[in-house]
């Protein structure tokens, strides 16, 4: 143990009280704390969202966990079809004109975390995967509510699209051509999940759709 | 509000330099980030006024600027770091030396290293108020070899960062080079993060053979590094807005120099380039509210400043609590 935690102190790129002084991680602190980030160096790789929801989280993980909702507080995605035997369903994503996108949410009630897992054009592979986990807010904020938060990651066929063929035909748009406006796209999707959640909890209406749209 | 225009700066040092050296008792040990970045600094001696100082300054801006500082000085302004005496400010001592009598002597002790711009602010008032045409704003930071000079102080880690100068500069009621906005943000809130202590305790006014020194609040190091991030680019922010100039078109930025890292979020907040941003901090270290008049000068003096161009001030002063900005045409008649 004890040679394999020196052999972890001298890992290039590894600062532990051990290796690293108080004051030498003070002045690295200061040095990567910059007033501006550039967008790219933010959202350049991963686009992370969080929001505040006043809805218990058990309701907002109940919503998020039936995959329906998607049409109600995604911007694009609609005209869901029934769920097949594995759990998918393929809707329309209108951003992308009559672009079928194939989806199969996976949820973990302890954990509350539902995975949306999607693609474009074809439902072999889903490699367009949303990862969402609902926080109580009571436990982070000591305030009633959740915080939702969401995570992207630039899987590499974002930037090439690995089916063309399988795309309709004329389309000019890839999925992954809009990963610049991912961070904007997602924040407009997290508003419409706050304001539906609050709304539906708030009227005390049912937190599942179903096939209903 | 009468059209004030920027017309001039100069500067004085005091003739001894200081070393890295004369800081560190231990050779290897590297300085907080907070405090690096300084090559060597200037310190008053024990013989040297602040007024002193200012007569040095404003006999070298009147000979640049052809002045008779008899007749041309209606308003003086001073804002000095360590001034010469506890009750009296400088100005009327700095007054008496050069052999003057303006009408208005203010000696200005808040706005710390953005007492610039208050001065700019306050001289632009009384013109447009009262009918002064001219002011002398003197800007003296003499705290480091005051302070920071001494067997016990030069051995605090933020002793090698403070340097001593002289910064002047001459207003005219005129259009010039106008000053087009000028920006005052209190954030009271702030106020009391930067104190000045005594290794034994005691205040500053009380019998003690302790030294004094300026002390920074570790804990709150982070809070003030925050607070810089947001309130200065803010305030700049604002006064290019009213300037309607888009910060990318900022000709040539000054700002008070704290330390690299401050410099550096500056920038890269308002997307000036580093060769737009006149600093001296490397010659000079953290010249508190001398680093405005003193870098002005530098700019005009090294052609950085062009005519027809826009000059931005800005900057914050002691742990947060005032930040200000200014935006100058500069359009110099020769």
């Amino acid at each position: 143990m004890n040679d394999v935690s020196t052999a972890i102190d001298r890992l290039p790129g590894v600062h532990r009280i051990e290796n690293c002084s108080k004051d030498d991680m003070t002045s690295l602190s200061m040095e990567m704390t910059h007033a501006v980030y550039p967008h790219d160096e933010v959202y350049g790789q991963y686009c992370s969202l969080e929001e505040f929801v006043d809805c218990p989280p058990e309701k907002a993980f109940e919503y998020l966990a039936d995959v329906y909702t998607l049409q109600e507080w995604t911007y694009s995605l609609r005209d869901f079809t029934p769920m097949d035997e594995s759990g998918m369903v393929i809707a329309t994503d209108k951003i992308g004109g009559a672009t079928k996108i194939y989806t199969r949410a996976v949820a973990n009630r302890e954990a509350m975390t539902v995975d949306y897992h999607c693609a474009w054009d074809q439902g072999d592979e889903l490699w367009m995967i949303y990862l969402m986990r609902v926080v109580p807010a009571q436990l982070v904020l000591k305030r009633p509510g959740c915080v939702i938060l969401w995570t992207n990651c630039r899987h590499p066929y974002y930037d090439n699209n690995p089916f063309p063929n399988k795309a309709p035909k004329d389309r000019k748009v890839w999925v992954g051509d809009m990963w610049p406006f991912f961070y904007a796209g997602h924040k407009v999707e997290l508003d419409n999940l706050k304001h539906i959640l609050e709304y539906r909890h708030a009227n005390g209406l049912p937190m599942t759709i179903g096939g209903k749209s | 509000m009468k059209t004030v225009s920027l017309i001039g700066a100069a500067s004085y040092f005091p003739p001894r330099i200081v070393e890295n050296s004369f800081f560190q008792d231990n050779e290897a040990e590297r300085p907080h980030i907070m405090f690096r970045g300084v090559k060597q600094r200037h310190h008053v001696s024990r013989e040297e006024t602040a007024s002193g100082m200012i007569v040095h300054a404003a006999r070298k801006l009147a000979d640049r600027l052809n002045l008779n500082l008899h007749k041309d000085v209606d308003i003086l302004l001073t804002n000095v770091t360590s001034p010469d005496q506890p009750f009296t400010g400088c100005g009327a001592d700095a007054a008496k030396a050069l052999g003057i009598r303006p009408a208005w002597i203010l000696d200005i002790h808040n706005g710390g290293c953005v007492s610039f711009i208050s001065m700019i602010a306050q001289a632009r008032a009384l013109m447009s108020c009262y009918g002064a045409r001219t002011a002398l704003l003197c800007n003296v930071q003499n705290s480091a070899g005051r302070l920071f000079g001494s067997e016990q102080t030069r051995k605090l880690k933020q002793a090698r960062i403070p340097g001593d100068g002289c910064g002047v500069a001459y207003l005219t009621a005129s259009g010039e080079s106008p000053i087009k906005e000028v920006v005052h943000h209190n954030h009271c809130e702030y106020a009391g993060d930067m104190t000045v202590v005594r290794t034994d305790g005691s205040e500053w006014w009380e019998p003690s053979m302790a030294c004094t020194y300026v002390d920074f609040n570790e804990a709150k190091l982070s809070h003030i590094m925050s607070r810089a991030n947001r309130i200065v680019p803010e305030a700049i922010r604002e006064a290019c807005r009213r300037a309607e100039l888009p910060t990318s078109e900022i000709g040539t930025l000054i700002t008070n120099q704290p330390n690299n890292l401050f410099l550096r979020n500056w920038r890269e907040a308002l997307q000036v380039p580093a060769q737009r941003h006149v600093s001296t901090f490397e010659r000079h270290g953290n010249l508190f509210g001398a680093a405005l008049p003193i870098c002005l000068e530098e700019a005009i003096d090294s052609g950085q400043l062009k005519a027809n161009s826009h000059l931005v001030l800005g900057g914050f002063s002691h742990a947060g609590d005032f930040a200000a900005s200014a935006v100058i045409h500069w359009k110099p008649a020769c």
